[in-house]
């Protein structure tokens, strides 16, 4: 045997360095395993026990769960686009359309997802076929009902009694990418503005005055509310549900007479990957698995199959009842109310 | 026997061959350097490059588009004049905090020396996410300060210290003093006492003596520490995210901004450009300040 020297380990390291940059994509194929995305804390339990759990059931298949937020995954497939590190996306809908677009995801294809025929069109027509929405959540008004026990039933009322100092409201900044629909487009629609006109949005801001504090995450609305920084807010339904399911049973939840904005989740299978992501979306459009996603989030989800039991059914918000953003309109205006935020609101 | 350097092969002697392997050899900086290279300089001239590009869907597409945004709008002159205001009022304020705390250290904390030093080292064991969440806690309209001055009667309703630019500096200062403390404890820590004798034999006072000979021997020590708190809040974010509440926008947050909700990535290298000049020039301005006291170089 050959005596091992210096310039063999060199040669070594060398090599396994070089086999570590090896494209990510040829080691995943032959592991059988695809990568999937999802948000965190929950949503990724439910993710993994619910989805991932099924889909390997069926496929035999693993898949790798990449936890953070839509902007995020899509800069990394923008990076590497002939080997992308992601195959199913999830994603909001501006920048689901951006994703189909710019060519970093596929029509969804009704002859390798059977379950799509259960999903009403809507969900698949506002993404334009680049995929389509799984679940969705509702932006409404979450508050502290011990300390305020008479809450304002209307968005118009949430805004006209936080200026004259009744509560402190925590609104969604600038930074929340979800803030141009559920903030900016929703008071422009409830004050009489609209997509093109966001004027009233910005004034019923300002209005709110030193009464209105914001929030970046999810987690810091829910701080606001528990340590009393705020006793209100915008926020999602099944977020505020699963908050009060974890023994938080002062917070609570209130549907506006204007309608919460509807936000859904979309589901996308990015190019270049292997055909095997299509039953992973599947697995995610399916009945009896959005059903326990559904039993998990509190959210709603969009099979026409699924029957909520009925404890969950009564803080379901119905699809039907909500008011769409016209959320191809908006990221293309985001630029703007972004550049106009930062000038005159500043958080 | 005489004896020479070879930068190429380490030590060798007059005359003989020299020798296949030494450990100061200049060999051994390659994987540092393509470390360098490939997480360093080669994303830094990815960056440079994407600053010239036009933003997604935008109008004006001449090369120097992003620049012209930022540096001929008022409102970016002014971010860009808050985000070097907030790194000079934390590094003033660090020093003023960590010098007597050094100086404490140094001279006057004998067996509790090590204790010190731990407790300025603990915090920085912690995530910076979960002590900016403390001072949320503390902050907060009903926070333990609030309450407490409720309490005691001081205030009837609760006062705002959260998402104002002091809450940030608080929180600023909270993170990055430990670096100001334990660089000028560094430094007083080699300074020779005897000086400050002399001095106080020839008549001057504790004052005097400090102003006179501790102070200028140990600039070295805060001219360090203001350069490493200076830098740090320079490119902070979570603290001023969840501690300012938009009360103070800094580039770092508009960079965050680009990403997370515009996707601006084009607008977003040139703020991290002009950030990195901003930093590199003030890193200038103090190193030529610190030099010109005859402390450094």
């Amino acid at each position: 045997m050959g005596k091992t020297s210096r310039r063999h380990v060199l040669k070594g390291a060398a090599g396994l360095g070089l086999l570590s940059l090896a494209p990510l994509q040829q080691l995943r194929a032959q592991t059988s395993e695809i990568t999937v995305t999802s948000f965190g804390g929950i949503w990724e339990e439910a993710i993994r026990d619910i989805f991932v759990a099924e889909f390997t059931k069926r496929t035999g298949v693993e898949a790798e769960i990449q936890i953070g937020g839509p902007a995020q995954w899509m800069s990394q497939i923008e990076a590497n686009l002939d080997s992308p590190p992601i195959d199913v996306l999830v994603n909001t809908i501006d920048l689901a359309l951006i994703a189909g677009e710019t060519g970093l995801v596929e029509k969804i294809r009704a002859d390798k997802v059977p379950n799509l025929a259960k999903i009403p069109d809507r969900f698949t027509d506002v993404v334009e076929g680049w995929g389509t929405c799984f679940d969705y959540g509702a932006a409404g008004l979450a508050y502290n009902r011990e300390r305020l026990p008479n809450p304002p039933k209307s968005f118009v009322e949430f805004v006209d009694r936080c200026a004259a100092g009744d509560f402190v409201a925590s609104l969604p900044s600038i930074s929340y990418s979800p803030t141009p629909q559920i903030l900016i487009w929703s008071f422009a629609d409830v004050f009489g503005g609209s997509v093109d006109d966001v004027g009233p949005a910005f004034d019923a801001i300002k209005k709110m005055g030193d009464n209105a504090i914001f929030y970046s995450s999810v987690t810091e609305f829910l701080n606001h509310l528990a340590s009393g920084e705020a006793d209100i807010g915008i926020y999602w339904d099944g977020r505020t549900w699963a908050y009060y399911d974890s023994g938080q049973t002062w917070i609570d939840f209130i549907n506006p007479s204007e309608g919460s904005v509807m936000n859904p989740v979309v589901v996308q299978k990015v190019v270049n990957t292997p055909d095997v992501a299509w039953d992973y979306i599947d697995v995610m459009l399916a009945a009896a698995p959005q059903t326990r996603f559904a039993e998990v989030l509190n959210y709603g989800v969009t099979n026409v199959d699924v029957v909520y039991p009925p404890e969950l059914a009564k803080r379901i918000t119905p699809w039907e009842a909500t008011r769409w953003p016209p959320f191809k309109q908006i990221g293309a205006m985001i630029p703007k109310w972004v550049d106009r935020w930062n000038r005159e609101i500043g958080a | 026997m005489a004896v020479e350097v070879d930068h190429g092969a380490g030590v060798a002697i007059r005359g003989q061959a020299p020798p296949a392997y030494s450990p100061v050899s200049l060999r051994w900086v390659w994987p540092a350097g393509l470390f360098l290279f490939a997480f360093f300089l080669a994303p830094l001239v990815e960056i440079g490059l994407r600053s010239f590009e036009p933003s997604r869907g935008a109008e004006e597409v001449y090369w120097l588009v992003q620049y012209d945004r930022l540096l001929l709008d008022s409102f970016y002159l002014g971010v860009i004049g808050e985000t070097i205001g907030l790194s000079l009022v934390t590094t003033i304020v660090s020093i003023l905090i960590g010098y007597p705390v050094a100086y404490f250290l140094v001279r006057h904390a004998g067996r509790w020396h090590g204790m010190i030093i731990f407790l300025l080292i603990a915090p920085l064991l912690t995530s910076i996410i979960m002590r900016t969440y403390g001072w949320q806690v503390l902050l907060a309209r009903r926070g333990l300060i609030n309450e407490t001055l409720i309490d005691l009667g001081v205030i009837d309703t609760p006062m705002r210290w959260l998402n104002s630019p002091e809450a940030i500096v608080i929180g600023l200062v909270h993170v990055l003093v430990p670096f100001m403390v334990l660089s000028i404890a560094a430094v007083l820590q080699g300074i020779d006492t005897s000086l400050e004798e002399s001095a106080r034999s020839l008549g001057a006072g504790r004052l005097r003596t400090f102003w006179r000979v501790t102070l200028p021997l140990s600039l070295d020590g805060v001219g360090t520490g203001a350069i490493l708190v200076f830098m740090l809040a320079n490119g902070s974010f979570v603290t001023l995210l969840l501690l300012g509440g938009g009360s103070l926008q800094t580039l770092p947050l508009l960079i965050f901004q680009q990403f997370n909700t515009t996707r601006d990535f084009a607008f977003a290298a040139a703020m991290s450009n002009v950030l990195l000049v901003l930093a590199i020039a003030c890193l200038y301005l103090q190193l030529r300040l610190i030099k010109r006291r005859g402390v450094v170089g």
